[in-house]
């Protein structure tokens, strides 16, 4: 009743109400206050918003909310995937959902794109209107993204032409000198059309271009594979199918930006996950820049199942793949060339021995790294596996658990493969495949149960002599256990048995 | 034609009464009361009597809501890439600014750390300024050289980017204004975060030495980044720290009492030296924008500070209860504020960026005219201006 007061006004209020006949209901006069919020504030846009700064699209996974429901500022509205985790989304605004436009499971959603619209409360959400313009138009320093992430190949328009010429930095600058190119030779996907070294390094590659003061020689992609690689060449289309490209040119290894590769097309009810793509990616880059040679040995594996029976009997639960990662460990100790990662410059010996193990899981092969396996004992060991493969299949890895490493063992034991030769984690320098035990002789005619090890290896790094040293002394601690017990709590325990 | 006349005859003797009993309260104060104040060191308190008009309570109310709404403009432009780098956002805060504000002059000076946007703005700068600033246009109030945590207006010091830097740097501006024999205070604001720093204790120690006219303002909003207040120190009541300086406690998500509380502070200050004061308040959204929030936090709890402790909310219950507005008025306001800070965010991203010749000016004050600056590599060298 207050409140319909001020509307009028306090010197007419008397007046008005007398003068003017209202066909008011004697019911609270505030009713007639709060109309309906038709349109006040229009419909509110809900753009794929980027959840970190290199992103660039991502899968919206789940919504949280349908079609109707009403939203309060801070809700979460739905769950978006990236490249690199799944976050979620909330909203600041209230209002009420009224259009998913991009439903569950959407794949490879642009930042900017147009994902859902929110009315107002007490506007009818079902007559809101979908904008057909759902383009994000935004200036040029937002669409063009820096050649660090993997995006479609930008030749960047010169647009504001006042800041072309003078952004050019100073590596860039030494490399233009060196190969004798001028700016006009290499397009530039900089923002505001300022060269980058990217395109530079790109144009050097595509004209196999020699450097001025070095013996002519054609270098491999001078970035080390673990930091993000330079923007792949225009006609890269040609370069992905196969496998072995000819020696002589050497297309750079990075795929095209990540739509769905060829392969794809063939499993049409399985698209290419993002971890899918990467593997693919890698293994590609392994298998065409490293010259993989193998050397495989066998061993026998009974005094391995008898001390690791001797420790069950004292209530310590180890596998067979335990021992081979300790055994492999104090190897790379011994030899420690194995234990080397190739940078493209230099063999970069690790100080520590990092092994990832590779796990299984639903997504794709993953390979966890168990730290400092030389310094661990086996029971150690044994915990820190299964905690890393639980968390592997759960998908709850965190990035550096799984990055690094300098040294993999992949073990197909439990398939019954009796041996097969893994594909090199660029960039590590070897790879071990352990096959499974089977029942053999020995030359007393005795029953023996032996197991293959074959190891990949890079020959660039290593010789036959290092890697087959290597092997020797991996199937010394294995077919002698009890050495790599050697200062653990373990070997306190058999010490006493015995 | 009956009913109608029925109906006059019904309202009128209501409408007399109704309209008497309101004229007299129009243009007067309601009052309200807040939660009691926590003191340290101090005999008495400021009032948990508080009254507001009607002028007041939607000037206020806009205020915030200003504040509230440019800051999640903000938000969604860092996610379209319109704003780039840090963006720390100050939602849930905003009673802390707007009511110190109401309790100084334009001629107080303000300092405070990188979560600065809401007290830009209420020391001057127009939105329009904020977003542009934010989106690195010439037409921002550092035209667009400052960012985020660089911002500056006139007895506003910024936006400083170093975890509690500015607060000695605040006991220095109350030092200024001393020397200068100005009857002005300094507010230098920081967090709980910050609070365990090392130099605010050696501030401390100074400005009570020589009873610098400065209010030291702890805004603890009970998370340092990802690490709640328990966590980080050992003792989290912070109005205490200040040991040989007097403290109060404030509910900061109550405009009126953080109001009351400075006009207090400021009070004392000017007579007997320092005082610290640690608002209590909640931020809902992260630390910064690569911050979700949640992480560290159940949305449960956001949420219910959303509900309960919301200081645009309370406010609003205010001004509804004691008849200054209504939901309609309010809700005018809002469309109104949302208009504006929508048409200054499409402003800001539309302006023209700085031109580069901007690199090299503003480095040397008063440069003679042939000075030329190097750029990183002797190739580059520019002409400056100040």
């Amino acid at each position: 009743m207050a409140a319909a007061y001020m509307k009028v006004g306090r010197g007419f209020s008397i007046l008005n109400y007398l003068l003017k006949p209202r066909k008011v209901s004697a019911v609270s006069h505030l009713s007639r206050n709060i109309r309906k919020q038709c349109g006040l504030y229009g419909t509110t846009k809900i753009l794929m918003p980027a959840l970190s700064p290199t992103m660039t699209e991502g899968t919206i996974v789940k919504w949280y909310k349908k079609e109707g429901d009403t939203v309060n500022p801070g809700d979460l509205l739905c769950n978006i995937k990236t490249d690199k985790a799944d976050v979620g989304m909330d909203t600041e605004e209230g209002g009420i959902l009224a259009k998913i436009l991009k439903p569950d499971n959407s794949a490879d959603v642009q930042i900017g794109t147009l994902i859902a619209l929110l009315v107002e409360e007490g506007e009818d959400w079902q007559k809101v209107q979908v904008p057909t313009e759902v383009v994000s138009a935004k200036s040029a320093a937002q669409t063009t993204v820096s050649p660090q992430t993997q995006t479609t190949i930008v030749t960047e328009t010169h647009e504001e032409a006042g800041h072309a010429a003078s952004g050019i930095g100073p590596s860039v600058r030494k490399l233009l000198e060196e190969y004798g190119l001028t700016a006009g030779q290499v397009t530039s996907s900089g923002p505001h059309g300022r060269i980058l070294k990217g395109d530079i390094l790109k144009v050097i590659k595509q004209k196999n271009l020699q450097r001025k003061d070095i013996k002519a020689k054609l270098k491999p992609t001078p970035a080390s594979p673990l930091p993000p690689p330079p923007p792949p060449p225009p006609v890269s289309a040609t370069a992905t199918a196969s496998a072995k490209a000819p020696v002589k040119t050497l297309p750079p290894i990075t795929r095209p930006p990540p739509s769905p590769p060829i392969e794809g097309e063939e499993y049409k009810d399985i698209p290419n996950t993002n971890i899918r793509r990467v593997i693919a990616k890698r293994l590609t880059e392994s298998k065409t820049t490293i010259p993989h040679s193998y050397v495989t040995i066998d061993y026998n594996v009974g005094p391995v199942t008898k001390l690791r029976k001797q420790l069950t009997n004292e209530n310590v639960k180890v596998s067979v793949n335990d021992f081979i990662i300790k055994a492999a460990a104090i190897a790379l100790q011994r030899v420690p060339k194995v234990n080397s990662l190739w940078n493209g410059e230099a063999i970069q010996m690790s100080s520590t021995v990092d092994i990832s193990v590779a796990v299984a899981t639903s997504q794709g092969l993953i390979t966890p790294i168990v730290k400092n396996a030389a310094y661990l004992g086996i029971d150690e060991i044994s915990l820190t596996v299964k905690d890393l493969a639980t968390r592997a299949r759960d998908n709850k890895l965190q990035l550096h658990e799984f990055q690094g490493g300098s040294f993999t063992i992949s073990n197909l034991g439990m398939f019954g493969i009796s041996e097969f030769s893994a594909v090199i984690n660029p960039p590590q320098t070897a790879i071990m495949a352990v096959g499974s035990s089977r029942l053999t002789l020995d030359e007393d005619g005795k029953p023996q149960t032996r197991m293959t090890a074959t190891l990949s290896y890079d020959s660039r790094v290593l010789d036959e002599a290092e890697a087959s040293e290597f092997l020797e002394v991996f199937r010394d601690f294995m077919e002698n256990p009890n050495l790599t017990m050697s200062g653990s709590r373990m070997s306190k325990l058999l010490s006493a048995k015995n | 034609m009956l009913p109608a006349v029925r109906q006059r005859i019904l309202i009128f003797p209501k409408s007399l009464f109704g309209s008497i009993y309101q004229a007299n309260n129009y243009a007067t104060e309601a009052t309200f009361k807040t939660q009691p104040y926590k003191l340290h060191m101090l005999e008495n308190g400021p009032s948990t009597e508080v009254t507001m008009t009607r002028d007041e309570g939607l000037q206020y109310y806009r205020q915030m809501q200003v504040i509230r709404r440019m800051e999640t403009v903000a938000g969604n432009l860092y996610k379209a890439k319109a704003i780039r780098g840090f963006c720390h956002l100050y939602s849930g805060q905003e009673a802390i600014c707007t009511g110190m504000e109401a309790a100084i002059t334009k001629e107080d000076a303000v300092i405070t750390a990188y979560r600065a946007h809401g007290w830009t703005y209420i020391r001057g700068v127009s939105v329009h300024g904020v977003l542009a600033e934010l989106t690195g246009r010439a037409s921002g109030c550092t035209q667009g050289k400052g960012g985020s945590m660089h911002m500056y207006t006139k007895n506003f010091y910024g936006g400083n980017g170093i975890v509690g830097a500015q607060v000695p740097l605040g006991a220095g501006i109350a030092f200024a204004l001393k020397y200068q024999k100005k009857n002005n205070v300094c507010l230098a604001l920081y967090g709980d975060g910050a609070a365990n720093q090392g130099q605010l204790f050696e501030a401390f120690n100074m400005s009570q030495l020589w009873k610098l006219p400065v209010i030291y303002i702890c805004e603890n909003n009970g998370y340092g980044m990802g690490t709640s207040a328990e966590r980080a120190a050992a003792s989290t009541t912070y109005y205490k720290r200040g040991d040989y300086i007097p403290g109060i406690w404030v509910d900061g998500m109550d405009v009126l009492a953080v109001r009351e509380a400075t006009r207090f502070a400021k009070d004392y200050v000017l007579k007997h030296g320092p005082i610290l004061m640690e608002t209590a308040t909640y931020r809902y959204s992260g630390h910064s924008m690569s911050d979700p929030g949640t992480s560290y936090r159940t949305r449960e709890e956001i949420e219910s500070v959303r509900g309960k402790r919301d200081p645009i909310f309370n406010l609003k219950e205010k001004l509804l209860s004691s008849g200054f507005s209504t939901e309609q008025d309010l809700k005018n306001i809002d469309s109104d504020v949302r208009k504006e800070v929508d048409e200054a965010a499409e402003k800001a991203k539309s302006d023209p960026e700085l031109p580069l010749e901007e690199l090299y000016n503003h480095i040397i004050v008063d440069p003679p005219s042939d000075m030329r600056v190097r750029g990183c590599d002797v190739t580059i060298s520019a002409p400056t201006k100040g």
